[in-house]
């Protein structure tokens, strides 16, 4: 990457509309900048190497990890095929403990049922913990403009949303949601929140969060988490943090309301041993995340704390149009960030680029699928398909296989140009046969030969110039993907 | 139809209206090149509990007795200056008898019953103190149970957060501690159970540690018996 341009300034402009709600169109000129972003190349560098160095470790150590995971696949799979049984069960199962149960259509019912929620309780503060699928419905902004007369403070609570939020800026990555800022910035943002200048050091930046941010746990009304599982036998609701912000979230406010997407439940509380152990390892590269808690309803008779009144607003949101399709296995998404961190697209982008909640291989998967095709029809193509995010997913998602039958998709539905249609018909045949695939980029190595030019591909001829005319095409590497990450990069 | 019928019929109609069945289960990836790593069965689960917790940065110490458990407590309350201790009201601490020495120490002892405004007191407390329904010996985890008398905030507000736990508890593994709560319906299950595995911590500024995010970033495990 010698070629990189000097390290723009930041863009400050507010990017808080990029959620599932707003347009995401505009991959290929998000990426080429992201790309010159010398800074930004150098976060996520940083990040993603740090997070596949701990996942590979923690999960060497773990002999049944295989196991787990062909468990979890299994998991998912008996859950989606009886979901409309398990909603149910849960619903049940949180009523029956005095809880609340809204199903939600859309993004609107949630915001609906949140801002009515607020105004019946009179509340001037929310706090939240970081919730991916409140982030997709866009619901600070909402609440926030379609409740304006009640003049809500809704305040993140994990220290990388909040900072996100402070900065007008969206998470970029699953779990590390600001990894695409440094610590000038991060000072920057912070300070400007102190009213005074703070020492660009983690302590003092740490310190500064914790103090402000405890007020806010302290005299919130409401406390909003998403769910990372939902467990239909009990009405459990598990959220994993280290900061403890979701525990705060859960156990201060008089009020709790979950916003959780109907593809998180597990059907027994047993399956919780399967996926918080996934979960931390492949996420953070943990044994087991410093705050995994569970709640089943309200506070009970004598308690002291805890919140009085618990709301579960089970969201479908496009979800459910996956069921019994060949895309019903993005449903299995644990959302740990696992195939970002290895994603050769992403790791050179970075999170922004997809231009939706959701970055990476499962970005690329979901968000054209819970959007529609024409909205984000460039995503399936931000993939080199060389598989690692497929292998890098504890559920077992064949992630590069849905990106390439969303491929098929655009052809038929004709969004697709004539050289992607004439491409990926050859390719999709050669990628599900890994002999194949293993001749064949062999063979392009050699074929490149006459078209290598500068460390880059030139234009490629004929109808196959489409291709190149949107891509800096590199020259295939010495060793394939697939054989460095045998050697572990 | 009411909406929440309508919405499970819809999504019965396409689980079952479907034709795809998902058939890539996870195969080659994962499956191991090398020799698969035995589990091997914890020799010394209350040695392990406290080397795991160590490596998180909490404190872990083994005790003979109730008498150098409050030990423990005093020390360590006087150490960090306490003006404030909130405890569990349940008979393990009953038992631990700390509260008068805790006074005459100059550290003021409130008890988790009966108060108006609990943000009050776990907010200001310098120190909370807890027992734990179990302990893990892989993951260096407390099994915390809330419930009358078990406030969740006592664990999550003070800086400083010290358990009392029977070495009896000690469990080996995640899911044998998940396990004491599967296998029912939600009756029977406390209104909140927290794993909590070591300090609060973050590390959402370039990756380094943050230590005592928004919970307790000083934590001491002290196993009696």
């Amino acid at each position: 990457m010698e070629t990189r341009k000097p390290a723009r300034k930041r863009e400050t402009e507010d990017r808080r509309q990029e959620g599932l709600t707003s347009g995401v169109e505009g991959f290929n000129d998000r990426a080429r900048r992201a790309i010159a972003d010398e800074q930004l190349h150098d976060s996520v560098e940083l990040f993603t190497h740090k997070s596949v160095a701990g996942r590979n470790a923690v999960l060497d150590a773990l002999p049944e990890a295989p196991e787990l995971r062909e468990r979890a696949y299994r998991i998912k799979q008996e859950t989606m095929a009886n979901l409309d049984r398990y909603l149910e069960q849960m619903a049940g199962a949180v009523e029956a403990r005095g809880g609340n149960v809204f199903f939600a259509t859309d993004g609107e019912d949630v915001v609906r049922y949140i801002g009515d929620l607020a105004r019946n309780r009179d509340a001037k503060v929310i706090t939240k913990s970081k919730s991916m699928a409140t982030e997709e419905i866009e619901l600070n902004r909402r609440l926030e403009e379609d409740y304006a007369d009640l003049d809500l403070e809704i305040v993140e609570t994990d220290l990388g949303e909040w900072i996100a939020q402070l900065a007008g800026d969206t998470p970029s990555h699953i779990v590390g949601p600001i990894l695409h800022m440094n610590r000038e910035r991060i000072t920057e943002v912070l300070s400007r929140t102190a009213g005074e200048e703070l020492p660009p050091d983690v302590e003092a930046l740490g310190s500064f969060a914790r103090k402000r941010l405890r007020e806010k746990f302290l005299t919130a009304d409401i406390g909003i988490t998403g769910a990372n599982f939902g467990v239909a036998e009990t009405g459990t609701v598990a959220t994993v943090t280290n900061e403890g912000n979701a525990r705060l979230v859960t156990s201060v406010p008089p009020v709790h309301v979950v916003v959780m997407g109907i593809e998180k439940l597990v059907p027994r509380f047993e399956d919780l041993s399967v996926f918080v152990r996934l979960l931390a390892r492949s996420g953070t590269g943990q044994k087991l995340t410093v705050y995994t808690n569970f709640i089943t309803g309200p506070r009970q008779t004598g308690e002291l704390d805890g919140a009085e009144e618990f709301h579960l607003i089970l969201m479908d949101n496009g979800r459910s149009k996956l069921l019994g399709t060949e895309f019903e296995e993005a449903l299995y998404c644990i959302r740990c960030g696992a195939c970002l961190n290895v994603c050769p697209v992403y790791r050179q982008t970075g999170g922004h680029a997809y231009g939706s909640t959701y970055s990476g291989p499962i970005g690329a998967v979901i968000t054209p699928l819970l959007k529609g095709n024409d909205e984000a029809k460039d995503l399936p193509h931000a993939s080199s398909l060389c598989g690692a995010c497929w292998e890098a997913c504890p559920v077992g998602i064949p992630l590069h296989d849905l990106l390439l039958k969303l491929r098929n998709q655009q052809v038929e539905e004709g969004l697709a140009g004539k050289a992607q249609e004439i491409a990926f018909k050859g390719f999709e045949s050669t990628m599900k046969r890994p002999v194949l695939y293993n001749i064949s980029s062999k063979a392009g190595r050699l074929a490149q030969e006459p078209l290598k030019k500068n460390g880059s591909v030139r234009p490629l001829p004929g109808p196959l110039s489409a291709w190149t005319d949107s891509r800096e095409m590199p020259p295939l590497a010495g060793k394939s993907f697939r054989q460095l990450w045998k050697e572990g990069i | 139809m009411p909406a929440r019928a309508e919405f499970l019929a819809s999504i019965r109609h396409r689980t079952q209206a479907g034709r795809y069945k998902p058939t890539n289960a996870p195969d080659v990836a994962w499956t191991r090149e090398g020799e698969t790593p035995e589990s091997e069965p914890i020799e010394d689960p209350p040695a392990r509990f406290i080397e795991e917790l160590e490596a998180l940065g909490g404190h872990g110490k083994r005790v003979e007795s109730q008498q150098q458990a409050r030990e423990y407590v005093l020390e360590l309350a006087t150490d960090r200056d306490a003006k404030l201790l909130v405890r569990w009201d349940v008979d393990e601490l009953e038992a631990l008898d700390v509260d008068a020495p805790l006074g005459e120490a100059g550290v003021e002892v409130v008890v988790w019953r009966d108060l108006t405004d609990f943000r009050e007191v776990a907010g200001k407390a310098d120190i909370g103190l807890s027992t734990a329904a179990w302990a893990i010996a892989e993951t260096g985890t407390l099994v915390l149970e809330g419930g009358p008398g078990m406030g969740r905030t006592v664990t999550l507000l003070p800086p400083t957060y010290v358990a009392v736990v029977p070495v009896d508890r000690i469990l080996q593994t995640v899911p044998e501690a998940i396990g004491k709560y599967a296998g029912g319906e939600g009756g029977g299950l406390p209104a909140n159970v927290c794993f909590h595995t070591g300090p609060s911590r973050s590390g959402d500024i370039e990756m380094s540690l943050f230590v005592g995010m928004h919970g307790p970033g000083d934590v001491h495990v002290i196993l009696v018996g």
